[in-house]
């Protein structure tokens, strides 16, 4: 028999209580339909203030949903069995001040009743992993932001699990730091683990991983695989000319994008690169290069969500 | 050992851990001594009174500093783990939210014992150091104050699980003030003649009798608390603790952390 995916939601739904003597409800999440695939990396996106948190409190038993249903490897939520096979990094995790790496990392490893001479030996390997071996005697209140992210990460991996669930996984790391986790992901996916990792930075989503939820005020939008969301995108080509002393004259179905000294970036849709080449060619240029223009995610967003490049931002701060 | 109970001891050696390492942990412990040290000197200037006042302020001075730390580190103790957000990657393991909670109480009270371990040997040492007995008897009303102790932690942490920090050290000081002076409440009506009977009666009985087990007095006259007192007391604490305890956790289990 098949096993059950790692992650599915059914109409998950919550709402956060707003005001004190006047009370209503934000919905905070609306009717969440989710699957998570065995063994991909999803990435789930969205600006600030979208639902991305809430989801990942809510799956981790931190807030009570209003209505919905979520398995983790088809066991309920309610159930503590899947708590051994996922692990979970919270946003800008808060770690004890008076503990050191490796003790953090033990007390993490008893509350899964992992044995004492196997905990000594996960958290050397993680420690390694992460890049503090130097510090793991040192008190953590002495580290920096990305210093307690990468502890943070170290506590997500201490039970080797099949599923890890991110946060902004790269908040406050610095490039080393951000790099760092973005192998490790890589290197996780490699291992067959799975994936679920929120984040608000397009590029870190487009870098790392086989699919993507987008989340926009607390509801889903769409899923599926970045090829196939970028592709529609995908049928615009650049072609980069050598232009002719004369300069180019005006082409139909070409935009001039640029102009380099003696070159020039067209844009061209696809149904008309070969009339233009020709027009190109008939005009005294000469064509360099063609290549599909595939639009970034961010640009997609951007045009999804109504914004527009150097105008309003649909992703808010940050 | 059980997983559950394997879990709550690691959350009670942790928070034992944390305790400890809390600096105002060894200034009350400091305090506490000093205070010993000071009764040593005023013993001298008291005739034939000075073991009597020597152990007065021992015995007081380990109420005082362990109700100090019962209620402040109670109070901290889960809602630091909230507003700190610390708790989010504990109760995303296999950690159930009640053996979060019931290993937060069992680390605090062990820190307390060790605490009022150590203050007991601070005062023995006082008193054998300047030619008294170790009086055993001293005993069957420290173990009394440490009764007392646990049940102030279970109502810090019941308070800390229903409001901020600050307010949970208010009504957690509120009740200790109260059970104090549980007489005061049982004889209200003789100043307030038109308190309903009911609520009076009602106010005594949820207040925690702390004054039931307070035998300072009585031990430093050298007599000795009777051990079905000390069987009474004891199950008395225990039915309290039980309690005040259950609502904290169910007040615990029901919230949303945002």
């Amino acid at each position: 028999m098949e096993e059950p995916p790692p992650l599915v939601t059914r109409g998950l739904t919550k709402s956060y209580r707003v005001g004190h003597i006047r009370q209503s409800f934000r919905p905070a999440l609306v009717d969440l339909d989710l699957e998570v695939r065995r063994g991909e990396v999803l990435g789930y996106v969205g600006p600030n203030g979208s639902g991305k948190t809430t989801t990942l409190k809510l799956l981790t038993g931190l807030l009570r949903p209003d209505a919905g249903e979520v398995r983790f490897f088809g066991e309920p939520l309610e159930s503590r069995a899947w708590r051994h096979r996922v692990g979970y990094l919270p946003e800008h995790p808060y770690l004890y001040d008076y503990l050191t790496p490796a003790e953090y990392l033990d007390y993490a490893g008893r509350l899964f009743g992992i044995p004492g001479a196997e905990r000594r030996e996960k958290r050397r390997e993680l420690l390694a992993l992460v890049g503090l071996e130097r510090s793991a005697d040192l008190p953590m209140r002495r580290f920096s932001k990305g210093m307690l992210q990468r502890v943070g990460v170290a506590q997500a991996l201490v039970n080797d699990p099949e599923l890890l669930l991110l946060d902004e996984p790269m908040s406050g790391l610095d490039p080393l730091g951000r790099r760092l986790v973005r192998n490790l992901i890589l290197e996780l996916r490699r291992a067959g683990k799975t994936v679920l990792f929120s984040t608000h930075i397009l590029s870190d989503a487009e870098t790392l991983c086989d699919r993507v939820a987008v989340l926009r005020a607390g509801r889903l939008v769409r899923v599926g695989a970045l090829g196939e969301m970028l592709d529609e995108s995908a049928a615009q080509m650049e072609v980069l000319v050598a232009t002719p002393a004369a300069g180019l004259p005006q082409i139909d179905g070409a935009t001039l994008r640029e102009t380099l000294g003696d070159r020039a970036r067209i844009e061209v849709g696809e149904k008309d690169l070969v009339r233009v080449i020709g027009a190109i060619d008939s005009a005294g240029g000469r064509v360099l290069s063609v290549q599909p223009l595939r639009q970034s995610l961010e640009e997609y967003f951007f045009r999804e969500m109504g914004g527009e490049r150097g105008g309003g931002n649909p992703w808010g701060e940050g | 050992m059980g997983g559950g109970l394997s879990r709550v001891v690691a959350v009670a050696a942790n928070t034992f851990r944390e305790t400890v390492r809390e600096r105002v942990l060894y200034n009350l412990v400091f305090f506490a001594i000093l205070m010993t040290l000071s009764g040593l000197l005023v013993g001298q200037l008291s005739i034939r009174q000075d073991e009597k006042v020597l152990k007065d302020i021992g015995l007081a001075a380990m109420d005082l500093f362990g109700t100090f730390i019962a209620v402040f580190i109670g109070v901290g103790l889960v809602s630091k783990e909230i507003e700190r957000r610390s708790l989010y990657l504990l109760l995303a393991k296999p950690l159930s939210r009640g053996e979060f909670f019931l290993g937060k109480f069992a680390g605090l009270v062990f820190t307390l014992l060790v605490n009022l371990g150590v203050m007991t040997g601070g005062l023995y040492m006082t008193l054998v150091a300047t030619g008294r007995g170790a009086d055993p008897i001293l005993l069957t009303a420290i173990y009394p104050i440490f009764l007392g102790l646990v049940i102030v932690v279970a109502f810090a942490m019941l308070f800390s699980t229903l409001t901020s920090s600050t307010l949970a050290s208010i009504l957690t000081v509120g009740v200790v003030v109260a059970g104090r002076f549980s007489d005061v409440v049982r004889n209200m009506r003789q100043v307030l003649p038109g308190a309903p009977a009911w609520l009076v009666d009602g106010l005594y009985a949820i207040i925690p009798d702390f004054r039931g087990l307070d035998f300072k007095s009585q031990v430093t006259y050298g007599d000795p608390v009777p051990g079905d007192v000390l069987l009474f007391v004891s199950l008395y604490a225990a039915a309290y603790v039980a309690v005040v305890l259950g609502l904290g956790l169910a007040s615990f289990r029901s919230k949303d952390f945002q």
